[in-house]
């Protein structure tokens, strides 16, 4: 019996991360439970919450797979179920209570998770959950200003409401979701934490986590109908308010990515990837129109695969090397052949380069700028959308080309079954949605825009995606570029034996050096340093909010020191105090008795 | 001499004198209170402001001619008497101002053996 | 007279049981006793709420009020009392059941803790001023013993340190118990709420000031509360979670309750509570962030909860009193839990200093993943009662579009998280716990499951009034009616209807 309560409990772990899915796929109508008051919670499942909900339903399974591995951590299995729970509360609910409690029980859970790690640092910890919940208890104002002026905390149309308490919602909830999706300058938690989150658990915060803030943003059309129009009128072809929406968006994606080029760890390179990715949704979000959002759905699901992905095939790698730094990597492609192609894969999504549906995410929002005429939003995409080409070539370039940099690297071996199988399927994944973007339109994204008051994009066929625009074949597409890969490898293998390799990497010399063993040989090595010498972009990456944080963490604490110094005093300060104020007041009150 | 003493028996001035003399010895028990450091003195001190609140209240609600508040012979009416409820108040307080006292004091002489202190001061510096 | 429908029980037999502890020496039998009482009218109590919701019950010591003294036992006070019943033996089963500590085992500690459970409650039933002042008195002295009772030299010069502070507390509210009896000829509160108007207004005020200040050093309000960090640091933590469970909350209660009753304009009422209680809340939140000390910090954080408790209370509207009072309920399970944690772990550590707790959470998992709960609780975050008490509060400001209080609130919950999530941080610390496995850990042995029951108690009352808020939804809204309805009060002890 004992010998098998191990096993137990780790079928009963991936039992556990299969509810989502089975709420998913089985809950209807709505089930209420009585607060106090007259409040109660709501939960039911709403196309929109329920497209978040496939998310979660996609990704649960697929990291608790490699987590059950290994003894049993029952705290971290523990959390995580919690977490899987307060996620599911949180799209369920009906009205804002219930988002919140879902809201808050996601965070402590996942702070809680981050701590497991043994890289966490005081400061990345309580960098993660301040932030956090600094947006949590923004929400909470939002929906109490919410409550304040509907009387009702259901989630629906803000209409009756002054212009002041739009605003206020509006703010606050806005930028309570915009602190968790992770705009600048309010990223500071988000390279923290992914950085020195468990390895696995990083691909749950990209993947899934940050996806609840694209979900709050995504209500907020629903508090201000016509995709926020209603609130400060229309600025060319779109909202304007909307209008700062995006360029908040496209100015963190054009930082973070250059960010994320001048990364040296792997981790923290995803993290401001991340960032950047959910800039595009952000901007696509604030143009409001059914091309857009779409595209911003459609991103939004690319990129919770591709992130998925990335992180479990780098928590494999790190797993089997214990490296997670760009120049301590190197030549892994004839080790791990398996995590590079998932890592060919999930760069080729995340750049948003044909033929996977990462494109075709980024073809939508490109054309819904182009549709609401705002060209400068559209070169802003451009230029960091080009500029990511750099860091996912980083991403296979630096762990898997080039020479072995670190004796784990040397010796490294494929990563264990439980990390391959989320790896496959999730490739998978990426390439069936290539094929068919069609598809994805239609039974995934249109849902969610119908509910969203938006037009469906529809699509002629599953193969094909098409826009008012123009579109494209997935089938014929993928064809094409299926076929030149063939045959390029073919020939790749077909002259390998003419080419010269090789007999160690330090077989080379250079201005009349040897180089030694420790001089970085690696191509990927330092890579993005160079960035720094331009002039824009040196002076982004130079500057950050550390300063700032740091500052205000530091007066806060003087206070702290100084108010402190009040307590530490004797008996008789304290009884001095006393007999001060009741000297103080009735002579105030008298005074004012006097004027009065 | 006489009319001085009449005028001091009269109720306002009589109250006045008991005021001034209970707010004169709790100025002087709250001196104590915040200007020494012996732990016994700062106790006393204490004891002082409470016997000045207690001197007040009883001072305050007689007037001189009222007898106590007792039946006995001769007396079978409450008329001319007392009020007795201040000084039933004040009997109670006086025990338990005499009970913390007690306390206090063993607690200070406790004190003192343990640390060879009886320096309010010093208490201050109890640190972590 | 029936004998389950009086509230003098809840005085009289704590201090019988207390007092008459001595003779039985010899009966080791009969000690049950002092943890069978607190049981048994935590049972009393709960068994009055359907009584009590009909009418107050009103208890009479031999004359009838305005003229002798009574109890009274509304909806308020049946809530409070079966609170401290409740703390009450809550901590005693706890020390009962393996209390290493030898000053905490025994009859001593039992009989000043039901002691301080009359007095709690005596606080909070009595009708009579001075009574009232009795009663402050008799919860002063089992404090200040029982804040010493360890007697070594921290614990005495805590000891010391509450008995002077609370002694001036003392006198200050006799002084003004003592002015009210010369201006009115009352000591009946309810006499004295309607006798009241006709005092002066220069004499009002300093009356109002020597209450306030008397009330505020016993019930840790701002200008007054620098004592609190001392005494909880001195003191054991299982008498600490009393101090803060209960012996606080009692004060704080009789403070609104003769701030609404004697205060004739709510309005400046209102001022004074809601400033008082913003600035407890912010000083003392502001003030813990620098506490590498477990009980100093659990002090300032309980000063931060009490500020807020008073915040909602001072608003004076039904909606935030009875969030006040589910408030109240909900840091007294989180302080119990806390500070029974604070003594657990001290009979394994030799200190509850932060560098000294570094990696606890890896040695201990369930007393620390206790720990964890309970700042989850105070932090109100869901689905702990936290959450739904700080809830309750926010929407009655909300409802009230008041939204000063609210930012306040969520600010001092961020800066209360900034302490509370490093003391998590540094508990699961990964760094080597050689300072938690050096100490003490090799020679106790390992903790039965009755030391773990009372804190799982804590733990599911939480829970369950986090998730099912509703179970006591109308006694709270009582309560607060209770309290703030003054013309029924007084209507209620003296049969005749407010002016």
């Amino acid at each position: 019996m004992t010998t098998n309560r191990p096993l137990l409990l780790k079928l009963l772990f991936l039992a556990v991360s299969l509810t989502p899915t089975l709420t998913l796929l089985t809950w209807d109508g709505a089930w209420v439970w009585p607060l106090f008051g007259e409040f109660e919670l709501l939960f039911q499942l709403e196309p929109l919450a329920a497209f978040f909900l496939l998310l979660l339903a996609l990704g649960a399974p697929l990291v608790a797979l490699p987590m059950a591995r290994g003894t049993p951590d029952v705290p971290t299995y523990a959390l995580f179920v919690l977490l899987l729970l307060g996620m599911q509360v949180l799209l369920l609910a009906g009205d804002f209570i219930g988002l919140f409690i879902g809201w808050e029980i996601m965070t402590w859970s996942s702070y809680l998770l981050l701590i497991r790690s043994t890289r966490a640092t005081l400061e990345g910890a309580q960098t993660y959950i301040l932030f956090n919940l600094a947006s949590a208890f923004l929400l909470l104002a939002g929906l109490l200003v919410f409550y304040s002026a509907t009387g009702d905390f259901q989630i629906a149309a803000l209409t009756e409401a002054s212009t002041a308490q739009r605003w206020a919602v509006f703010v606050l909830l806005g930028l309570a979701f915009l602190v968790k999706v992770g705009v600048l300058p309010l990223h500071r938690w988000i390279p923290l934490g992914y950085d020195q989150a468990p390895d696995l658990f990083s691909a749950v915060l990209a993947g899934l986590i940050s996806k609840m803030g694209v979900y709050g943003l995504l209500l907020l059309p629903t508090l201000f109908p016509d995709a926020l129009a209603g609130l400060a009128g229309r600025w060319l072809n779109g909202p304007t308010a909307g209008y700062g929406l995006a360029w908040i968006g496209a100015i963190t994606a054009i930082v973070a990515t250059f960010k994320a080029i001048s990364q040296q760890d792997i981790k923290r390179l995803l993290a401001y990837s991340s960032i950047a990715q959910l800039g595009y949704v952000l901007t696509a979000l604030g143009v409001g129109s059914s091309l857009a959002v779409g595209g911003a759905i459609l991103q939004t699901l690319v990129h919770t695969l591709v992130k998925l992905l990335l992180f479990i095939t780098f928590a494999g790698i790190i797993l089997q090397t214990g490296q997670r730094r760009f120049n301590d990597l190197g030549h892994l492609i004839d080790r791990m052949p398996v995590a590079f192609f998932a890592v060919l894969i999930g760069i080729i999504g995340l750049a948003g380069m044909p033929p996977l549906p990462g494109f075709a995410a980024k073809y939508l929002v490109f054309v819904g700028l182009i549709d609401a005429r705002w060209l400068l939003l559209l070169a802003a995409m451009m230029l960091s959308s080009t500029a990511a080409f750099i860091y996912c070539y980083r991403l296979i370039y630096g762990p898997f080309l080039g020479h072995a940099n670190s004796p784990e690297a040397r010796d490294a071996t494929e990563a264990p079954m439980s990390y391959l199988i989320p790896q496959i399927v999730l490739m998978g994944l990426l390439v069936l949605l290539g094929i068919f973007p069609g598809w994805a339109i239609e039974i995934i994204v249109d849902p969610v825009l119908t509910a969203l008051n938006l037009a469906p994009i529809g699509a002629p066929s599953w193969g094909e995606l098409a826009t008012p625009y123009g579109g494209y074949d997935g089938v014929i597409l993928m064809t094409v570029f299926g076929s030149a890969f063939v045959i390029v490898t073919a020939l790749f293998w077909l002259a390998r034996g003419q080419l010269r390799r090789a007999g160690s990497p330090y077989d080379l010399s250079f201005a009349g050096e040897v180089p030694t063993a420790d001089m970085p040989l690696h191509y990927g090595a330092g890579m993005g340093r160079e960035l720094r010498r331009i002039p824009l972009i040196g002076w982004i990456l130079a500057h950050t909010t550390t300063g700032i944080q740091a500052g205000l963490t530091r007066q806060t604490l003087a206070t702290a020191g100084l108010l402190g110094g009040l307590y530490r005093r004797d008996p008789q300060t304290w009884i001095l105090l006393a007999v001060l104020v009741l000297a103080s007041v009735p002579t105030l009150l008298l005074l004012n008795g006097g004027n009065s | 001499m006489l009319e001085l003493l009449d005028w001091l028996d009269r109720p306002s001035v009589l109250h006045g004198l008991h005021l001034v003399g209970s707010l004169t010895l709790f100025v002087i028990g709250l001196y104590g209170l915040l200007g020494k450091r012996h732990l016994l003195k700062i106790l006393m001190s204490l004891a002082l402001m409470e016997l000045a609140v207690n001197l007040l209240f009883i001072a305050l609600a007689t007037t001189s001619g009222e007898t106590a508040p007792i039946l006995s012979d001769g007396l079978t009416a409450f008329t001319g008497m007392a009020d007795p409820v201040p000084q039933a108040l004040i009997l109670t307080a006086i025990v338990i101002g005499m009970a913390v006292l007690a306390l206090g004091v063993s607690l200070a002489i406790r004190y003192h053996r343990l640390s060879a202190s009886a320096d309010i001061r010093a208490l201050a510096d109890a640190q972590d | 007279m029936e004998f389950s429908a009086s509230p003098i029980w809840f005085i009289a037999l704590p201090m019988l049981a207390a007092f008459s502890s001595p003779l039985w020496v010899r009966w080791r039998v009969l000690d049950q006793l002092l943890l069978g009482i607190p049981l048994g009218l935590l049972l009393l109590a709960l068994g009055l709420f359907a009584t009590v919701q009909q009418a107050p019950l009103i208890e009479t010591i031999v004359i009838a009020p305005p003229l002798g003294i009574h109890l009274h036992l509304d909806s308020a006070a049946l809530l409070l009392v079966a609170l401290f019943c409740f703390a009450v033996t809550l901590v005693a089963a706890f020390l009962w059941h393996g209390a290493t500590e030898t000053h905490l085992r025994g009859r001593q500690p039992f009989v000043l803790i039901l002691l301080l459970l009359a007095g709690g409650n005596g606080l909070v039933l009595t009708g009579d001023l001075f009574n009232l002042y009795v009663f402050l008195e008799i919860a002063g002295i089992s404090a200040y013993v029982l804040t010493a009772v360890r007697d070594d030299r921290p614990a005495l010069a805590a000891g010391l340190k509450y008995l002077i502070i609370g002694s001036v507390a003392g006198v200050f509210f006799l002084l003004a118990v003592v002015l009210i009896y010369l201006q009115t000829g009352q000591l009946n509160m309810a006499a004295v709420a309607q006798a009241f108007a006709e005092i002066p207004p220069a004499m009002q005020g300093l009356i109002a000031v020597l209450a306030l200040i008397g009330l505020g050093i016993k019930s840790e309000l701002f200008p007054f509360n620098f004592w609190v960090p001392d005494v909880y640091r001195g003191s054991d933590p299982a008498i600490t979670a009393l101090f803060s469970g209960l012996l606080v909350k009692a004060f704080l209660f009789v403070l609104v309750h003769l701030a609404v009753l004697i205060w004739i304009d709510p309005e400046i009422a209102r001022i004074w509570l809601m400033t008082l209680g913003a600035l407890t809340l912010m000083v003392a939140e502001l003030a813990a962030l620098r506490q590498d000390e477990m009980r100093r910090m659990l002090a300032y954080s309980s000063l931060g909860q009490i500020g807020l408790i008073l915040l909602a209370f001072g608003f004076l509207h039904e909606s935030t009193a009875a969030g006040a009072f589910f408030h109240l309920i909900s840091h007294t399970l989180a302080k119990l839990l806390l500070f029974l944690v604070a003594a657990l772990l001290l009979r394994r550590v030799l200190s509850l200093h932060l560098d000294a707790l570094t990696g606890a959470g890896r040695v201990y998992p369930l007393t620390v993943g206790l720990f964890v709960v309970g700042a989850l609780c105070i932090l109100g975050l869901p689905p702990l009662s936290g959450f739904m008490s700080k809830l309750w509060i926010l929407q009655g400001f909300a409802a009230a579009q008041t939204f000063w209080p609210i930012a306040l609130i969520l600010v001092a919950a961020l800066i209360e998280a900034g302490y509370y999530f490093r003391w998590i941080r540094v508990l699961y610390a990964p760094a080597a716990a050689s300072a938690v496995t050096d100490s003490k850990t090799s020679k106790t042995a390992p903790e039965s499951w009755a030391t773990y029951a009372p804190l799982l108690l804590l733990v599911g009352l939480m829970l369950l009034l986090g998730i099912a808020p509703f179970v006591i939804e109308g006694a709270l809204v009582d309560a607060a009616r209770a309290l703030l309805d003054r013309d029924l009060l007084i209507q209620s002890v003296l049969g005749v209807a407010a002016q």
